[in-house]
């Protein structure tokens, strides 16, 4: 069958719009906060053979780990599956990336044979385990983490597992909530299956097929041509975590990347062997999010499936901090996971410079504040903050709160916690002075702030980027610092652990500062009146237009040509004597 | 509402005026739109409009409106200067926004800056329970501070919006009393009296929009209808909303985020009507203008609504979760499809050596290169005029003659630095204008999993009916309607709208903790403050008045809420109880389950008014100024056909018998292409249909 061009587009839309769908189903009639606000869950398309084929709107995370865990599925129930089954994994073990997040996967059939499987993936807000919402820094074993679903049959030809349902709603903290969210993810996969059976019926099954392979094909093409369009070459970065989750030592991460010809490698080796805590990511994530980080040099419109993925080759040693052997936890693995992004961003930012920025802003920040409120009933807050803003670039400040391209979770808005938990947010604004100094400032940190109500509840914190605040390049300075506090009722804020896991009873107070983002390019070079406005709109102090830029200014903005110069002068002095 | 029917639409490069008489006759006028003042361009050429009709200004009965003003202030940031007051910890809350990225993989996403820079965000000290109990109480001290310095910052409009207002209003309505009494010259919006609904950030957004327009909105508003009533028209002005009713001038003044969409509204909102008219056709409506492309869906005679939309992040392609591009506007919104490309599109080469079209237009001035008002750039309606769709004499019903020689020269240039035949670029142009509107078109349809090709496309603005043909016959479609008018419809569009009140008041609590009282006091005064606006736009009688309830509600976890109609406005046991099955089989019927035994949550009540026994849709649309047209021009259809001789005739033919392709319409405000292949014949509405010719 000869490929049409035109039919192409129009079928990978198709593709695409089944996936977005059966999102936006699940969008309107979820009941988790983690789901409907934050958006946490990826939709695909895969091929008969488990090949990614198409991606609805999707996070980076989730996209790896689609293949790996439909795989796993599929080696067990390959040959015996039948129209109505939907398969369930969650283990991190078999392909799946951390337990929260349980994998479905519906086959779609024509003739009698399997032509395709939709895969939804939702992050859920709890699985049981010893700490509320899976997030634990300090677990050591993945039993600790919740209930772990290994490759299964959750609905057979339509009916629900009863089995899987019972076992689920005893081990899962708020079983109603849940077991909603499973009935809107299933929903959803059913109303796809439907809509892919109107495509076949369209198009044919054949034509499906032919098509579906030629995406591929075509995604591996132009990644390679956009990859033999780069200068061949090789860069090494290392960034850190502050510790293993369990307050041990830092936690080396180091890539070095090479373009050679139309491939690249990412070769992990000389990162710290895997942790006694929970933030170690899986082989599997580890790969999502390299690839993800990647994937933001090639061309906007290449379709990201199986073929994107053929021209990059992964090195990461087994038993090291990026793939643990089992049964290491990694619940709290997405802190790992921004900085991973990150440091394969450091390495390409060498290697195609004038278009990566310094790094993102955030602590990668995670709260559970989780109890029972006046009424008795369970509550479970979970909110991620993972970033705060752009790092600094090539020619433009990082936009303060900009939104990160690879960490696409929403915040949650303020009112809707209050609405369902016993908490009040006392605070969510930016921190002047946090933003990484440059020629390209980068963000500022933002400080959100927690009042518990009423009774006891328990809080467990996930954040980092205490000691290895996020980078600056070429001259650019580094972020604020992320800071945690607490409060006891009526008393005075007192620093404590970035990761923290502890009882607090009504009226205390936690509070978070996130960082800023690296600023990019030497301080002094930046235009003395970019900094005078920053100044003025109170995003900078007067203190530190002067410490950090040697622009001497008043809070109305005003700038001092003359005292700047000479601060700016005194401090090139400075600079050649160190 | 007697009398003759007026409307007047204004677009980024036109200025079209629709009359309608008592009979039904249809006389149009399209004039070029007057950026400096847009009311010029209105009352310009309207008095030569009711000049040539013969229609005296005081037989007007009804005169609608649609504008782009309020998003053009919003695109070119020429909007007020605004402050926001705001609860102390939270003045970010606008600039921290929602952290979604509508472009995946792309580091170089930048979101909108914020309509109010941080030093005019204040904060007060007051806080408010999510169940509306009031934490802190309002110092008013501070508001003696806060309102001296909104004089010192001399701020012209100011937003108010704290959290948890949508509960319990009493903190904003007291501050914006206060503010509205101590800076009377200054307009001030309070969040709970646009849409009391949970999401600080939404509605935040939402009352700064309307704050950042009250004052550009209500000077142009004012200055209309100084020269309305200078030219002797005594009918209130209407102003259509992006919702697709009409709302008075007055209202619209203080609520100006509800007209942000307001001319593609009406557009929609008349495809509608004549979508029932044709028993109920599915229409894929295509709008094309000078500056954009607009598609909608209209179903079962009703186009798509969402709740939320943006404003100013350019084109409105996606859905919820690519959103992040433009201003978040929580507003009743026509559902559409919007890209940058119509007959004012620039054509350029780009640095690689292809051709690139739009999105920046030529606009009204100085236009395309061949209107000869001193522009040089070749756009679309160049390309169109060298390929023999346009004919030189008669756009704009003669009043600009178009060059070829100057559309010859832009076009040339492009073709030497590209070594094309200048054929071969035109063509590429109309080419690459008509792959951007498809996008529009596959936007609104494929991309939500609706077959374009079981559509029938309803082509309507100045280039509706010149691109859509090619574009029906790329995606399958199989037949084209062309309105009366097509080439002023939006305007047309307004006149065929309802007038509707809607009012909404938040009501957040759970259906079992709400009393039947509560939900009667609630109800009872959202009907008397409609009941109000109807009288007041002369609905006295009550049989003239029809009033309906509705509850957005949701289950206790959710977040979307749906909208449930109650039978009748009063509330009892029975009532409480229908409500609760009918929102499970509401649930049921699009997510296929319900959750009958989970509790279900009220969000807000709204009460809709609508005036009866005028309803404009009863009389069938004639046009005027019929014309027959005789000749033929050559015109280009691609490579394999090439150039064709094209017959040349005018809406008196088409009564004489269908006229087959290659042919092209030309009428006062539309120029249809009927394709080679293709058979034009006009039905009982006075529409255009155009079909392929059974082979």
């Amino acid at each position: 069958m000869a490929i049409d061009p035109v039919r192409r587009e129009l079928i990978k839309n198709a593709l695409i719009t089944i996936a977005d769908n059966m999102i936006m189903q699940v969008v309107r009639t979820s009941r988790s906060t983690v789901v409907k606000n934050s958006l946490d869950f990826s939709a695909s398309i895969c091929d008969a053979q488990g090949n990614t084929v198409a991606q609805g709107l999707a996070l980076p995370g989730h996209l790896g780990a689609t293949m790996p865990a439909l795989a796993a599925c599929l080696r067990l129930y390959e040959g015996r599956l039948r129209p109505g089954d939907i398969l369930a994994n969650n283990d991190p073990y078999s392909g799946a990336s951390h337990l929260n997040d349980i994998f479905m996967f519906a086959p779609v059939f024509s003739g009698g044979r399997v032509i395709a499987y939709l895969s939804l993936v939702i992050h859920h807000t709890d699985m049981g385990g010893r700490v509320p919402g899976g997030n634990a820094t300090d677990s050591t074993e993945i039993y600790q983490e919740g209930l772990r679903l290994p490759p299964l049959l959750f609905h057979e030809a339509g009916v629900p597992n009863e089995t899987a349902f019972r076992i689920l709603e005893a081990n899962v903290r708020m079983p109603e909530r849940m077991l909603g969210d499973i009935r809107a993810q299933i929903a959803a996969l059913t109303a796809g299956v439907a809509a892919f059976e109107m495509l076949l019926a369209e198009q044919g099954a054949s034509v499906i097929e032919t098509y579906m392979a030629d995406l591929i094909a075509y995604a591996e093409a132009l990644t390679r041509a956009s990859i033999a369009a780069l200068p061949d070459g090789t860069a090494t970065f290392v960034d850190y975590n502050d510790d293993d989750g369990t307050g041990g030592d830092p936690v080396r991460l180091k890539v070095r990347l090479t373009i050679r010809g139309d491939e690249i490698e990412a070769d992990f080796t000389g990162t710290s062997p895997q942790t006694s805590g929970a933030t170690n990511p899986n082989f599997w994530f580890t790969a999502s999010l390299t690839y993800a980080a990647l994937r933001t040099i090639m061309p906007m419109d290449l379709p990201t499936n199986a073929g994107f993925y053929r021209p990059i080759r992964l090195i990461v040693p087994e038993g090291s901090f990026l793939n643990p052997r089992f049964p290491a936890p990694v619940g709290a693995r997405g802190q790992s996971g921004y900085r991973l992004r990150s440091l394969v961003l450091g390495a390409l930012a060498q290697l195609v410079p004038g278009r990566i920025p310094a790094c993102t802003g955030g602590s990668e920040f995670s709260i559970v504040i989780a109890g029972r409120d006046p009424a008795d009933e369970p509550f479970l807050m979970l909110e991620y903050h993972n970033v705060t803003g752009h790092g600094g670039g090539p020619a433009t400040d990082g936009q303060d709160a900009g939104p990160f391209c690879l960490g696409n979770l929403a915040n949650v808005p303020v009112e809707v916690q209050e609405a369902e938990n016993p908490v009040l947010i006392e605070e969510y604004a930016f921190i002047p002075d946090s933003a990484g100094p440059g020629e390209f400032r980068g963000s500022l940190g933002i400080a959100r702030q927690y009042r518990l109500l009423d009774g006891e509840a328990l809080l467990q914190v996930r954040s980092d980027r205490q000691k290895f605040p996020p980078y600056g390049l070429f001259g650019g300075d580094a972020g604020g610092p992320g800071r945690t506090f607490l409060a006891p009722a009526g008393g005075q804020l007192e620093p404590i652990p970035a990761k923290v896991i502890r009882q607090i009873s009504a009226g205390e107070v936690y509070r978070v500062e996130m960082p800023g983002s690296g600023g990019y390019g030497p301080a002094v070079r930046r235009d003395p009146a970019r900094v005078a406005e920053d100044v003025r709109q109170g995003k900078l102090s007067i203190a530190h237009a002067a410490r950090h830029y040697g622009v001497c200014c008043d809070a109305g903005g005003k700038v001092d040509a003359e005292a700047t110069r000479r601060l700016r002068a005194a401090m090139a002095e400075t600079t050649e004597e160190a | 509402m007697s009398g003759f029917r007026v409307s007047v639409d204004i677009g980024g490069t036109f200025t079209d005026i629709v009359i309608v008489a008592p009979d039904g006759t249809i006389h149009t006028r399209k004039v070029l739109s007057t950026p400096e003042d847009y009311s010029r361009a209105i009352e310009e050429g309207l008095i030569r409009l009711l000049e040539e009709t013969g229609v005296a200004p005081g037989k007007i009965g009804q005169f609608a409106h649609g504008t782009t003003v309020a998003t053009n202030a919003i695109i070119e940031r020429k909007g007020a200067r605004v402050a926001l007051v705001t609860t102390k910890g939270f003045r970010d809350v606008l600039e921290l926004g929602r952290f979604r990225s509508p472009r995946l993989y792309d580091l170089s996403f930048r979101k909108p800056e914020p309509l109010v820079e941080r030093r005019l965000r204040f904060e007060l000290r007051e806080r408010i329970s999510a169940s509306g109990a009031v934490l802190t109480s309002l110092d008013h001290a501070e508001l003696g501070v806060l309102a001296a310095k909104l004089k010192a910052e001399a701020v012209e409009a100011v937003a108010i919006c704290f959290l948890n207002s949508y509960v319990n209003d009493v903190h904003e309505i007291a501050v914006r009393d206060y503010l509205a009494a101590a800076m009377p010259e200054v307009d001030i919006t309070a969040s709970v009296d646009l849409l009391p609904q949970i999401g600080e950030y939404e509605r935040t957004s939402t009352t700064v929009v309307n704050a950042y327009l009250i004052p550009t909105i209500r000077r142009y508003i004012e200055a209309l209808n100084g020269r309305l009533s200078s030219m002797g028209i005594r009918s209130p002005l209407a102003i259509m909303q992006s919702g697709g009713n009409l709302l008075s001038g007055r209202l619209a003044a203080g609520q100006p985020v509800r007209i942000i969409e307001s001319g593609p509204a009406a557009g929609v909102v008349g495809a509608a009507e004549i979508s029932r008219r044709l028993q109920g056709d599915s229409l894929l409506l295509l709008d094309i203008g000078g500056t954009t492309a607009k598609a909608a869906i209209i179903q079962g005679g009703l186009p798509g609504q969402t709740s939320e939309t943006e404003v100013g992040g350019g084109a409105v392609l996606g859905h919820r979760l690519t959103q992040g591009a433009g201003y978040v506007v929580q507003v009743p919104t026509i559902d559409l499809a919007e890209v940058g490309a119509g007959g004012g599109s620039i054509a350029r080469v780009n640095a690689a050596g292809g051709i690139e079209v739009g999105p920046s237009s030529a606009g009204a001035m100085p236009g395309p290169a061949c209107y000869n008002q001193g522009g040089t750039k070749a756009t679309v309606t160049d390309a169109n005029l060298l390929l023999g769709y346009l004919s030189p004499d008669t756009l704009v019903g003669g009043d600009l003659a178009l060059s070829p020689d100057l559309a010859e020269a832009a076009i040339g240039e492009l073709a030497r630095k590209l070594n094309m035949s200048l054929t071969d670029t035109a063509y590429g142009i109309h080419l690459i204008a008509n792959a951007t509107m498809m996008r529009a078109l596959v936007g609104i349809s494929s991309e939500r999993g609706l077959d374009p090709a079981a559509f029938t496309l309803f082509a309507i603005g100045g280039n509706g009916s010149i691109h859509g043909p090619k574009l029906a016959e790329d995606l399958g479609i199989r037949r084209i309607v062309v309105p009366p008018a097509a080439g002023v419809f939006s305007a047309l569009g307004m006149l065929l709208a309802k007038t509707e009140h809607q009012l909404v008041a938040g009501f957040y609590r759970p259906l079992a903790g709400a009393t039947t009282q509560a939900l009667n006091n609630e109800t009872a005064s959202l009907l008397g403050r409609v009941t109000e606006l109807l009288v007041e736009e002369g609905y006295t009688d009550p049989a003239r008045r029809a009033l309906r309830l509705e509850v957005e509600a949701k289950y206790s976890g959710q977040t979307a809420t749906l909208s449930i109609p109650v039978a009748g406005t009063a509330w009892d046991e029975c009532v409480r109880a229908r409500l609760k099955a009918d929102f499970d089989a509401a649930h049921r019927d699009l997510y296929n389950y319900a959750s009958e035994f989970e509790p279900l949550q009220l969000v807000a009540l709204k009460v809709s008014g609508r005036g009866l026994g005028d309803e404009p849709g009863t009389t069938p649309l004639r046009r005027s100024r019929e014309r027959t047209v005789s000749g033929t021009r050559s015109a280009y259809f691609g490579a394999e056909m090439g150039w064709r001789e094209a017959r040349l005739f005018g809406a008196v033919d088409l009564r004489e018998g269908p006229v087959a392709g290659p042919a092209i319409m030309e009428e006062y405000d539309t120029t249809i292409i009927v394709r080679p292949g293709v058979i034009a014949s006009r039905d009982a509405l006075d529409n255009v249909i155009l079909e392929r010719e059974e082979a």
